[in-house]
């Protein structure tokens, strides 16, 4: 498959102008201009790309819902706030080829009649942060940004905003708040921030990953996009693969890639002779999968058939031995750390949750402390203000689902059984 | 419209209905803890959760609109299990302190526990705590976090009504705390709107700290005696002790709101000096005495004294029963038309300030000027004087998108709502409306054809108006063009117009002009003193009789009474609530005038300066120790209760009146009636605009979340009257020099008047006056906040602590009216509204 | 106190948006870079004069991100161990308890001569080549205790 997320990360220089233009890049958004707003939006729907941070909504038609009178200042934000863990995809998309995002900033926001863009990337990425600033000067200086755009009507500001700290801003409207200088609680919905984003106006919010597929939609055309991937999920996605494997890391693949394949082909299976015992195939709030899963395609339906969720796309290899108690301590503690503190259930559900498995790791566990944790999840689950409280039960039910024993003898101090 | 099924009853709402507030119309209750009616719903708290037919989760019912058609259920086994689990979260950070909570037996938390709530804890782990002992915020205000259900009411009350803004939270998750800067002691209006709305025991009041359980306590509904906004309240005591003062959800325009005067401020009933006996002076010295020697010598006194010579002043603080039966003891029994109810107002400006803001015409509610498309403040320093419309304003601004522009000499806190802030000069704003009214007369001349009164257009010229305003000609087309982009246009007539009799005039012409480009004009009076209006509209004026018709016979004012007794003119007055000696108004010694006279009677709840120096004090009653109506600056007649006996052999007013109108009238019956609603139907009778006033008791919430009890308003009056003309109308006649000031004055947020500073706690908050001034001027005189500056004028000296304003006029001081030692009247001169002061470093 | 430096770039980041207040963020980190880590009650006035906001907004903001040290001053170079999934499947408690002994503090301490601070943070976007660290702001990937052991040696 001919890559076009990560086919310049590992070239000299990547990250300068001259090399992004030397492999082809900036042809896109030229193209763009020439086709029309309109027509943009049309061939993004009729791509079928969905969003590549976690919900997997329709891009296309995200972007229409911006009203198109044009006396309203609309914003485009990218969501560079890349931080459940296990992804890694975005961070390297703008260390090594930050071009690329610019540009499919560049054509979203022709699309959408944005003037103005910001970057929100998350505060601990330092490093892009300074590589995307640089990029935009480039940008600048080479009149791809700026005031009339290869000599048209569109003119386009972009900024980096930095995050610092808070899992929670990886929400659009949490991001928002905190983008406008607050506290990055999310906001109630409706009104979606289509209609009233940023500072009260229309406002797409989409993830680095999606952004940076765009130019390839525009050059190679719709149907290229969706000759990868399956039907209902088209295109290629970037899988983070980390924890147990031999060769962890980013692989751009088609959607619709078996997990099997995904770690026994490309990251060449696991990294001992010890065999695999669960996989998270998308971030922490995707429930587990096990050993008997493998052959399921790491697509949006197919994830949700299983239920689980392809999220960000990093997918969390774990071999036998592995304490699955320890792992739903470690993935609870992160949410009950991030938990905003607007909405009672998430506020006060997930440390209650984190205290009793704490115990259960550290062999303090007490008789009905499972039939407790599954109680509180059902009282977590559904009732939240966002999902952040819904990603912290469904990873952990799961987690018990599947390895109930474990839990169980840790609750009976029997020590960990893994 | 949109039609909802609600538990299987299908209702019918107005399009956009919140489903908790469709729900409670149809008698459904649905528990909540971050809805607070008049706040931005935030959806935070998820108790109110409901279940809607074909959405697969459970939705906030408080931030979720009706749909057409839509199904709602509210107590299905899902739901009273997620009410179930909410709670128990609630309760597991929770203190569970109760047993030492001040809130305990009145807590939301207890409250929703007992009615949905899990019956046994399953948390076992350790708690989170924010601190280990309470920490104080401000003087009025103390804190206990680790009871906080994080519903950020207080958070946004302070934000959103009262426009201060003090508060944040801080931290994050679970470790999140609604608090100030750092913890730190709050500068803020003390109003304790944090306090009202929390719904646990997180923020409490320190003066009420552990004094009392809510079940020991017993209250009656009154009426804030502080400004004339008519706030309701109830007032609590617990063994004779009033403890403390609270407003209602959905009870009087304030609904749950007061501020600190209101709210902190009722302590003054409990103050030990009170009067509890009558006095009678024996050889030069007041010695107690009974009721009955008392009027026996009340008797023997005024009856060899000709009515005409003798002069009535009444404060504006008594009930209308009180006014009402006080002018007509005066009229009718004594045979006196010397009647007035203030030290501060010239009658004739006062008739001239009746018919300019239209008061003949009835009550307007103050709801309908905050709903209009522009209003415009002028000439009250509202948010510091009568805070609630402040925060009515603000509110319903932000709601409804009202314009408001502020016009005054010194910022204010609504200027932050406010789209366009003037700064005009002290006693400018006359010019100011003069220049817009003819300015809108101007560019729509053609229209204005035969426009009524043209000729108080003559020789007037915009640029010296805006020169004497000191308003710049962009400032004036602002303000021009909100009004004439406006369909409904609502003005204020604060009390600056009493003082400064040019803005009457203007307000007038302005109003003609609007209503002539087919605006509609409301104009709704500020005032500062609680029955102000009731004062007036009982006919406790020289001019006027009850219901705005003119007194049969026209008698002298304060002032003019005060000069006749300084002249020999008049022999004897009988002062009732106000203190003429200690406010000494106008220049004119009034302890010299009053020494000349054969006798003073004063009826009192303190032993005042005037009353000091009376022949005979007799020890009256506060609200909260009586019945009796007030009528507001809207002109909603309200009526409170009696909560406690005054203290000792002290008597409500109107009983006292009642007393000596017996000893004195040989017809008995002029005015003896001692039952307030006996007295209220007298005056339904005798003021045509209260005949259709009702009175009932609660002022409680509509079904359509309305605060508005139009019921309550008084009607127009009939016939009406025509004022005396004015005299004189310059403005700013005297140029100030080098080193001098204009002074202007008004009330704080913390004291108005004689009562405020009888109470501890607003003591505690503001004790002396101080003099502001701006930025600039402070530095040119070498003076830093909190140096002393010495202010001279008039005859008159005074040194006073100096605060920099940074939204003051260059060329402006400003001094608070009434505080012990700190005479401001006496810089004032008779006919002078602008004072000229000279400011010195200390 | 702000420095005129930090003044005039916090000047510059609000000319990005739309309103000032959209700069507390940043103005929140380079006073806490300008000023080694610790924000101060003073900064925190002083950011909300600049920015027209009021200094509990400043505060509210200062203590829900977790990047500004506010009130727990580090030394200069802050040590932050990722603890989370990925790295701690390839044994990031290692890490930080070599870490601990070699530098002869407890995660959340700071070395006497104020050079090291070490903490742990969740997940740092570095999952592929976990364990890792972050030292103010660069990223340590791969590690292993001797890899560990250089990198310190290196900020002698």
């Amino acid at each position: 498959m001919e890559k076009i997320l990560l086919k310049n990360i590992d070239k000299p220089e990547s990250h300068k102008i001259e090399s992004y233009i030397k492999n082809g890049g900036y042809n896109a958004v030229r193209e763009a201009l020439k086709l029309g707003p309109d027509d943009i939006i049309q061939r993004v729907k009729d791509s079928g790309i969905r969003g590549r941070g976690g919900a997997g909504f329709p891009t296309g038609l995200k972007w229409s819902f911006i009203p198109k009178d044009p006396t309203l200042d609309k914003y485009l934000c990218c969501n560079a706030d890349e931080g459940e863990p296990g992804t890694f995809k975005d961070r390297a998309i703008m260390d090594n080829d930050p071009h690329l995002l610019l540009e499919g900033m560049m054509i979203t926001s022709y699309a959408i009649g944005a003037a103005v863009g910001y970057i929100y990337i998350r505060g601990e990425f330092e490093f892009g942060a300074k590589r995307l600033e640089a990029a935009i000067d480039e940008a600048y200086r080479e009149g791809y940004l700026g005031k009339n755009i290869f000599g048209s009507e569109f003119s386009l500001d972009m900024y980096v905003h930095r995050g610092a700290g808070a899992y929670i801003c990886g929400e659009e409207t949490a991001l928002l708040e905190s983008l406008e200088g607050g506290r990055g609680q999310p906001r109630k919905k409706p009104p979606f921030p289509a209609l009233a984003g940023l500072y009260g106006k229309p406002t797409v919010i989409n993830n680095v990953e999606t952004l940076a597929c765009v130019p390839a939609i525009i050059e190679k055309g719709v149907e290229w996009f969706k000759s990868t991937g399956t039907e209902k999920s088209p295109g290629p996605k970037i899988f983070g693969v980390s924890g147990h494997v031999k060769k962890p890391g980013l692989y751009e693949l088609p959607m619709g890639t078996t997990l099997r394949e995904l770690i026994y082909e490309h990251c060449g299976g696991m990294r001992s002779d010890k065999p695999l015992k669960a996989v998270i195939p998308g971030g922490v709030s995707a429930p587990l999968l096990v050993p008997e899963d493998l052959d399921t395609t790491m697509d949006f339906e197919a994830m949700g058939a299983k239920g689980t969720m392809l999220g960000s796309g990093a997918v969390i290899v774990m071999e036998e031995g592995t304490c699955m108690v320890k792992v739903a301590y470690i993935t609870n503690r992160f949410f009950s750390h991030e938990s905003c503190g607007k909405c009672t259930p998430c506020r006060e559900g997930t440390i209650w949750i984190t205290k009793i498995l704490k115990r259960l790791e550290e062999d303090r566990g007490r008789p009905g402390d499972i039939d407790l944790l599954e109680e509180l999840c059902g009282n977590i689950f559904g009732r939240t203000f966002c999902p952040l409280g819904d990603g912290a039960v469904m990873a952990l039910r799961g987690a018990i689902t599947h390895f109930r024993d474990e839990f169980l003898n840790h609750a009976a101090h029997k020590g960990c059984t893994a | 419209m949109a039609t909802v099924i609600i538990n299987g009853k299908t209702s019918s709402v107005k399009d956009g209905t919140l489903i908790l507030d469709a729900a409670r119309d149809a008698g459904v209750e649905i528990p909540t803890f971050c809805y607070q009616a008049d706040l931005m719903g935030v959806g935070s708290c998820r108790m109110c959760l409901v279940e809607i037919e074909g959405q697969k989760k459970l939705q906030p019912s408080c931030i979720t609109p009706v749909m057409d058609g839509m199904s709602i259920q509210t107590e299905t086994p899902q739901i009273l299990k997620a009410r179930q689990g909410v709670l128990e979260f609630f309760l597991s950070n929770h203190a569970l302190d109760c047993p030492v909570c001040d809130k305990g037996g009145e807590c939301e938390l207890q409250d929703m526990v007992y009615k949905h709530g899990p019956v046994e804890g399953r948390y076992a782990e350790s708690k989170h705590r924010f601190h280990e002992k309470d920490y104080i915020l401000s003087p009025v205000i103390v804190k206990n976090s680790n009871r906080c259900v994080q519903c950020l009411r207080c958070v946004r009350v302070c934000d959103e009504v009262v426009g201060r803004n003090v508060l944040a939270s801080l931290g994050r998750g679970h470790e999140q705390e609604e608090t100030s800067f750092l913890r730190s002691r709050l500068d803020c209006d003390h109003c304790g709107n944090c306090i009202e709305v929390c719904p646990v025991g997180c923020f409490m009041r320190l003066p009420y700290r552990y004094k009392s359980r809510p079940w020991d306590l017993k209250g009656t509904d009154t009426i804030c005696p502080y400004c004339a906004t008519g706030c309701r309240m109830v007032v609590e005591e617990r063994d004779g002790e009033a403890l403390r003062a609270r407003a209602q959800i959905g009870v009087g325009i304030n609904s749950e709101t007061l501020c600190a005067r209101g709210r902190f401020g009722f302590d003054f009933i409990n103050d030990p000096r009170r009067l509890t006996t009558p006095l009678v002076k024996k050889f030069g010295k007041l010695e107690p005495a009974t009721w009955s020697e008392a009027l026996d010598f009340i008797s023997e006194k005024l009856s060899g004294i000709e009515g005409e010579r003798i002069g009535g002043l009444a404060s504006p603080v008594l009930t209308n029963e009180e006014l009402y039966s006080f002018q007509k003891l005066m009229r009718s029994t004594l045979g006196s038309p010397n009647i007035d109810s203030s030290t501060r107002w010239d009658p004739v400006v006062v008739e001239n300030y009746i018919a300019a803001s239209a008061m003949t015409s009835g009550g307007l509610s103050v709801f309908d000027a905050a709903e209009a498309d522009t209003l415009f403040v002028a000439g009250t320093q509202l948010s510091d004087e009568n805070p609630i419309v402040d925060y009515i304003a603000r509110r319903i601004s932000a709601e409804r998108g009202t314009r408001i522009i502020v016009a005054s000499v010194r910022d204010m806190k609504l200027d932050s709502s406010a789209g366009l802030s003037i700064r005009h000069l002290p006693g400018g704003l006359g010019a100011l409306m003069k220049a817009a009214a003819l300015s809108l007369y101007e560019s729509k001349k053609d229209k204005l054809q035969g426009f009524a009164g043209v000729e108080r257009f003559e020789g007037l010229s915009a640029d010296v108006l805006l020169g004497e305003a000191g308003v710049s000609s962009d400032e004036l087309a602002a303000i021009t063009k909100r009004f004439e982009t406006s369909a409904t246009v609502a003005l204020t007539a604060g009390t600056d117009l009493l003082r400064q009799s040019c803005g009457i005039l203007a307000l007038g012409l302005l109003s003609d002009v609007l209503k002539a480009l087919g605006k509609e004009v409301l104009i709704l009076p500020i005032l500062d003193r609680a029955n102000q209006r009731g004062a007036w509209e009982m006919g406790v004026l020289p001019g006027l009789a009850p219901g705005y018709r003119t007194a049969s016979k026209r008698g002298l004012g304060t002032k003019e009474m005060i000069e006749a007794a300084a002249a020999g003119g008049i022999d004897a007055m009988y002062v009732i609530g106000e203190d003429p000696v200690g406010e000494n108004p106008s220049g004119v010694s009034a302890f010299d005038a009053l020494s000349k006279l054969s006798f003073i009677l004063v009826q009192d709840t303190f032993l005042t300066d005037t009353a000091a120096m009376a022949d005979c004090v007799l020890p009256g009653a506060f609200p909260a120790e009586k019945d009796g109506t007030f009528t507001n600056q809207e002109g909603r007649v309200q009526a409170m209760r009696r909560l406690k006996a005054p203290p000792g052999d002290a008597r409500a007013y109107l009983a006292i009146i009642a007393s000596v109108s017996g000893v004195l009238s040989s017809t008995t019956g002029v005015c003896t009636k001692t039952n307030s609603m006996q007295v209220f139907n007298e005056i339904r009778k005798e003021a045509p605009a209260y005949a259709g006033v009702s009175l009932e008791f609660n002022n409680r919430k509509n079904k359509l979340n309305k605060l508005d009890n139009r019921e309550a308003l008084a009607g127009a009056s009939e016939g009406g009257f025509t004022p005396v003309a004015m005299t004189s109308c310059a403005p700013a006649a005297e140029q100030r020099g080098e080193g001098e000031f204009y002074l202007i004055t008004g009330n704080t947020l913390f004291h108005s008047g004689r009562l405020s500073h009888s109470s501890p706690t607003l003591t505690g908050l503001q004790k002396g006056a101080a003099l502001e001034l701006s930025e600039a001027d402070a530095s040119a005189l070498g003076l830093s906040s909190g140096e002393e500056a010495r202010v001279q004028g008039n005859d008159y000296e005074v040194t006073l602590p100096v605060r920099l304003r940074k939204g003051m006029r260059d060329g402006v001081v400003y001094i608070p009216e009434f505080f012990p030692g700190v005479s401001v009247e006496r810089f004032f001169t008779t006919g002078v509204s602008l004072p000229v002061v000279k400011v010195k470093k200390s | 106190m702000l420095t005129d430096k930090v003044r005039e770039e916090i000047l510059k980041i609000t000319a990005k948006y739309y309103n000032k207040r959209s700069a507390v963020m940043d103005a929140l980190m380079l006073v806490q870079k300008d000023c080694g880590g610790n924000i101060t009650r003073g900064d925190m006035e002083d950011i909300a004069d600049m920015l027209e906001i009021k200094p509990h907004e400043v505060n509210a903001v200062a203590t829900f991100y977790t990047m500004y040290n506010y009130a727990k001053p580090v030394g200069r170079y802050h040590i932050q161990v990722c603890r989370n999934i990925s790295c701690a499947l390839l044994e990031a408690e290692r890490v930080i308890a070599h870490i601990e002994d070699t530098l002869g503090i407890k995660t959340g301490d700071t070395t006497p001569d104020n050079k090291f601070t070490l903490s742990t943070a969740e997940c740092l976007g570095s999952c592929g080549t976990a364990p890792m660290m972050q030292i103010n702001d660069n990223y340590y990937e791969n590690l292993t205790p001797d890899k560990v052991d250089a990198i310190l040696k290196g900020f002698e």
